[in-house]
């Protein structure tokens, strides 16, 4: 096994501008916002963003203007409200929505995961999204009975971004005993072309040996590991710390009242990097309020 | 004589109580705040509970990812400290675990709402106007189009209102009976359906054969005419229909010792 552990902005510097990504986690809920802020901060743009609920990362992207197009099942913040930035794009034009309920994208992710090209779902019969996504939602019967169905294209993206809780250098990725799995993250991560995680903590690889099923995500899967202890904030982490009010009220504040960029200006593309975001953003004290831990 | 110490959404629990049956798998999703949370989460755990406690103890409820969770200790707030730690018989792994249960058609019941509801049962959580340039993004499709699909007998739980009952939605996400008669089944979806509208003001269902939104029964605290004056279509409305049946008092004890002392599920 070989050390896979890079900085952050090593991370962000492999994934050009233009490329698809896959982002994990779900909605306010342990997604690479670090690393998602790094791409931001470095200039990169032209996204296209494939997620299962998308939320507040694909809502930083669309502030940032540096997303053309997105495939999801749902766009919000959950109890912070709707995703402003995110919904002017759609609404002006500038962003290329792709809908999909639960199943069938799960099943696109599925797909990618085994190798397949497409998945066949009998979910968007008759809806609005096979309607109007033609390119993407094709019909077609099943071979053996007849029945019309829906075959639609393997969740491929060129980047898979996902944030953890603890891995070794090498990138096995472990979960704690207890946590919240509504999310994709496992299955995304064995769909992924070219796999960067982001995790809580590196921890020692004798750590790892001793509960070897609580890796979700081997080595060999994982391109990059990146040590980005509050690297889902302001999000949650279960297990880690919780979501930040606060600054979601914050940022809500600036999105809904149209002044985003001095949202980015302050938190993103003005702190040099992790650390400074980490200064500017939280207080120790703030910091041990959200901990779970 | 008819009890009338009931609340209107202790009304509204008891009715979506009354469709729950014994062995049901219901599905409830996480609302957010204020009457969103009453009416997504709130009214369905407790008639899901109520139907528990009465003629339904073989009910199952999966409740966001939680499958069976410890009722008796509902977290007052649901930020993610409180969903990673709360009581409950399952988490699966992920949640292709759970989109596998609903295309397998494990699920009897699911609770859905909507900001534009048609005729037939069709529901928009999508795009108000033109979907390409939107007058209104909204939400997305999450798992709704899935319940609609999937699930056998779905309950719309919302409120009567103009905008939202709508001649034709302008993006059908969920598809109930499509354009009516056997157009459903006829587009190759599997049989199914919505079952009721279970509202503030009324209950419907949806005719037999033409799969038009019927008024079934009208509460006390309204009349057919506040009834139509809050839709945006003539619903079918058969001759003399009945007042919705008033909660006992039995379940009322329920509603309020038992299923929500806390008063943490009706909150508005």
């Amino acid at each position: 096994m070989k050390s896979k552990l890079v900085t952050l902005a090593e991370a962000a510097a492999l994934i050009p501008s233009g490329s698809s990504l896959t982002i994990g986690g779900s909605i306010i809920r342990r997604s690479p916002v670090a690393l998602v802020r790094e791409l931001i901060r470095q200039g990169k743009d032209g996204f296209t963003v494939l997620a299962y609920p998308a939320g507040f990362t694909t809502d930083l992207l669309a502030g940032a203007r540096a997303v053309d197009r997105v495939e999801a099942v749902y766009e919000g913040l959950f109890q912070f409200g709707f995703s402003y930035n995110f919904r002017a794009g759609v609404e002006e034009g500038r962003i290329d929505i792709r809908d999909f309920d639960e199943v069938t994208q799960a099943s696109r992710f599925r797909a990618a995961a085994a190798g397949l090209p497409f998945a066949v779902t009998d979910a968007l019969l008759g809806t609005g999204m096979a309607e109007h996504n033609p390119e993407q939602v094709k019909e077609i019967s099943d071979p053996f009975t007849g029945r019309r169905l829906h075959a639609v294209p393997a969740a491929e993206s060129d980047f898979t971004l996902l944030h953890g809780y603890t891995a070794d250098e090498y990138g096995n990725v472990q979960f704690p005993i207890a946590r919240d799995a509504d999310d994709l993250d496992p299955v995304m991560a064995k769909a992924a072309n070219r796999l960067i995680v982001t995790v809580e903590k590196i921890v020692p690889h004798s750590e790892i040996l001793k509960t070897p099923n609580l890796t979700y995500i081997p080595h060999t899967w994982v391109e990059a590991i990146v040590e980005v202890p509050f690297g889902a904030h302001p999000l949650s982490c279960d297990g880690y710390y919780d979501e930040d009010e606060e600054h979601m009220a914050e940022y809500q504040g600036y999105a809904r009242g149209g002044d985003f960029g001095a949202y980015l200006d302050k938190y993103v593309t003005g702190p040099a990097d992790h650390a400074e975001y980490l200064d500017t953003a939280l207080t120790a004290a703030r910091m041990l309020g959200l901990s779970v831990r | 004589m008819t009890n009338t110490d009931y609340s209107l959404n202790e009304l509204m629990v008891v009715a979506a109580a009354r469709e729950l049956r014994d062995g049901d798998l219901i599905f409830i999703g996480v609302g957010t705040a204020g009457r969103a949370f009453t009416l997504a989460c709130g009214i369905p755990i407790a008639a899901a509970r109520l139907a528990q406690e009465t003629h339904a103890p073989d009910l199952a409820i999966y409740w966001n990812n939680l499958l069976s969770p410890d009722l008796q200790q509902i977290p007052e707030r649901l930020t993610q400290r409180y969903l990673t730690t709360w009581p409950t018989a399952a988490q699966l792994h992920n949640c292709s675990d759970k989109n596998d249960m609903l295309s397998k058609g494990r699920f009897d019941v699911s609770f859905d709402s909507a900001p534009q509801i048609d005729r037939f049962g069709n529901l928009n959580i999508t795009a108000i106007g033109d979907y390409k340039h939107p007058k209104r993004r909204l939400i997305g499709a999450l798992a709704q189009t899935d319940h609609f699909a999937y699930v056998r007998r779905p309950l719309i739980l919302t409120d009567l209102k103009k905008r939202t009952f709508v001649e034709k939605v302008d993006f059908i996400t969920s598809v109930g009976y499509l354009d009516g008669g056997t157009s459903r089944v006829d587009a190759g979806l599997r049989p199914g359906g919505p079952s009721r509208v279970i509202t503030d003001k009324a209950i419907f269902g949806f005719d037999e054969e033409t799969k038009e939104m019927t008024v079934l029964s009208v509460h006390a605290s309204s009349s057919i005419d506040e009834v139509r004056a809050e839709m945006g279509f003539e619903p079918r409305i058969p001759a003399g229909v009945p007042v919705t049946a008033a909660p006992t008092p039995d379940e009322v004890r329920l509603i309020r010792e038992v299923i929500d002392p806390r008063g943490i599920l009706l909150v508005a």
